[in-house]
């Protein structure tokens, strides 16, 4: 079962997430309009692993381009004018733009991977949360376990109070 | 920041997502006038040089690029203000970008398929343009990384995926209020397009770091980008051409004409939807002092080049230089020159700075000036390079003429989609500027 609480402030919202955590409740979710930066606090977010993917994106990306520019020219003489065949300069631009390239994709595949999204099954939700209203869903209660959940949130003010089923 | 008083958090989500789930006539008529516009100017001249070969167009033996490649130029310009100016503003914390952002990437998004298009009109026989792609043709050819075409393949196509990513993720929660305000197939449709998203602290916290990741990313692409479309020019040896100067001349000239793409996206937004209390005053003013100091840089750049044409004392190069500031295209390179350097002063004035018409009109003065600019380039360099034997002359064709027209077609066309199926303001950020829901507050 998941209990599901809506407040219509943030530091009520805050209040009840912590004392939820601190009696025990671990499965929380915290939904908001706006970014709460707080909310990350609450839940032990710090830095995100979105980072290392940016980071092997733009490695895997550089050593893409470079690779890439060079096997095209390895691959199909094209002598010029007495030219080098790998002539660095220009093949450091196609490097950069292949760094940011897969930097960017990667930080994408991050992202997903990370957030959990895609997550198209039905998850306990209320369309407020989306609009003004702090929403908590603490999954996984236990049902002699629900009236301390509600006490909690009632106590923190509020608005709104609904058990659920969990998450498919 | 607001004119007319803070809405709610729930105001806004009505007022901006009401924008897009309610469509009347008007709309429909301008839709269709804008497509209209688009077939019968861009894609049927298009579909006729297609048929006659490229000769349709002004272009000939000594001017072998004309005002394809300037439009394309022009366009890659406008992009640059929108994914720029936001990531910029979003890595400095600027409040006022989170009104005016979300028009300003899509901008971006439509003027590099603009810009596209007319590489395609340019290359004649389109059904070949995947030859410029890093894959072999049927005789094991690859194609030449070291020509600043290649470059421009690259990093066009970079720009294009980073900046489709980078406004496609920052509109996923605002996909998800519409898909709360919705029923039907379109909530359907905007629960794919927003991936299930809920608003979990874990969710806000991803998105917003990979979300700066993008911002990183992108900034120096930007640059990169025009930075890459000058040396399709000043990495050969014409007159005119030849100018170390180029990619930051472009740079600046490129946000130059994007930010005053965005006054007169702005005003429309304003004006057609209804925006008039989301994008205020500050937004015009600080729009309009930001154009100011770029019109300034663009002016000084402008001085550079002439004097170092002059003081170099080549020969052919100050023959392009006299044939531009004398020649045939004189009076556009003047009126280039009062557009883009004389008229923005008149933004000094904060009369001019904090009224729409007279931003719509300087603003869109700017772009003329800009269009100007780059088929100015074009035209006076390319047919008057080193000996009198090779002077030409290049006048654009009606067909040039009708397609250059018809591309404005096809940005409106594709604006005019994207304000009904993605929120024109961002709803969570324009909420993040509001007093916050806070008992204290």
């Amino acid at each position: 079962m998941a209990i599901v609480g809506s407040f219509a402030f943030e530091e009520d919202f805050l209040g009840a997430a912590k004392t939820l955590k601190a009696s025990g409740f671990d499965k929380l979710s915290l939904l908001s309009p706006i970014p709460v930066e707080e909310a990350y606090e609450v839940i032990g977010l710090d830095k995100s692993r979105v980072r290392h993917f940016s980071l092997a994106g733009a490695i895997f990306g550089a050593i893409a381009g470079f690779a890439l520019a060079v096997g095209t020219a390895l691959v199909f003489i094209l002598p010029t004018g007495g030219r080098a065949i790998i002539s660095v300069p220009p093949y450091l631009i196609i490097t950069y733009e292949m760094t940011i390239l897969f930097g960017v994709l990667f930080t994408l595949l991050g992202f997903h991977f990370v957030s959990g999204l895609p997550a198209w099954r039905d998850r306990p939700y209320l369309d407020s949360a989306g609009i003004d209203r702090f929403v908590i869903v603490v999954e996984g209660v236990a049902a002699d376990q629900a009236t301390r959940a509600e006490a909690i949130f009632r106590d923190a003010g509020a608005d709104e109070i609904q058990q659920v089923e969990d998450g498919q | 920041m607001f004119d007319h008083g803070q809405p709610s958090y729930a105001e806004v989500n009505k007022d901006i997502i009401s924008t897009m789930l309610e469509t009347g006539p008007k709309y429909w008529m301008l839709l269709g006038g804008t497509m209209s516009v688009a077939g019968i100017f861009f894609f049927m001249p298009w579909i006729y040089q297609l048929f006659v070969g490229v000769g349709a167009a002004g272009m000939n033996h000594n001017a072998v690029w004309g005002s394809y490649l300037s439009n394309f130029i022009f366009w890659i310009g406008l992009s640059h203000s929108g994914t720029l100016l936001s990531a910029v503003l979003h890595i400095t914390n600027s409040p006022w970008r989170k009104a005016v952002y979300r028009s300003a990437e899509a901008m971006t998004l439509f003027s590099l398929m603009t810009a596209a298009l007319f590489v395609m009109v340019h290359v004649g026989r389109v059904w070949f343009v995947h030859w410029s792609f890093p894959i072999p043709n049927q005789m094991g050819l690859w194609p030449n990384f070291r020509s600043p075409l290649m470059f421009d393949v690259m990093a066009i196509t970079t720009y294009l995926t980073a900046s489709s990513i980078f406004i496609y993720m920052g509109s996923v929660p605002d996909f998800a209020a519409v898909r709360d305000a919705s029923t039907g197939l379109r909530r359907r449709l905007y629960t794919i397009f927003s991936f299930g998203w809920r608003g979990t602290a874990r969710e806000w916290h991803t998105l917003g770091w990979a979300y700066t990741f993008f911002a990183v990313f992108v900034i120096p692409l930007a640059v990169s980008v025009h930075s890459i479309v000058s040396w399709d020019f000043a990495l050969s040896a014409v007159p005119g051409f030849h100018h170390t100067i180029f990619a930051p001349y472009f740079v600046c000239g490129a946000i130059y004409s994007g930010t005053a793409g965005i006054v007169t996206v702005m005003y429309c937004l304003r004006k057609f939807l209804g925006f008039s209390r989301y994008i205020g005053q500050v937004h015009l003013d600080s729009l309009g002092k930001l154009l100011i100091a770029l019109s300034m840089i663009w002016t000084y750049i402008n001085i550079v080049e002439l004097f170092t044409t002059w003081y170099g004392g080549t020969s052919y190069e100050l023959e392009a230089l006299s044939f531009r500031l004398t020649g045939f295209y004189a009076p556009m390179y003047w009126e280039m020159i009062l557009f883009c350097a004389f008229v923005p002063l008149l933004m000094l004035s904060k009369k001019i700075r904090w009224s729409w018409n007279k931003m719509l009109v300087v603003s869109i003065l700017i772009n003329i000036g800009m269009l100007t600019e780059r088929f100015i380039i074009v035209a006076t360099s390319q047919p008057r390079k080193f000996l009198p034997d090779s002077f030409g002359f290049y006048v654009p064709s009606w067909i040039e003429i009708s397609i250059t027209f018809g591309s404005f077609a096809i940005f409106a066309t594709l604006f005019l989609i994207f304000i009904k199926w993605v929120p024109a303001i961002s709803l969570y950020e324009v909420k993040e500027t509001l007093k916050p829901l806070r008992r204290d507050a």
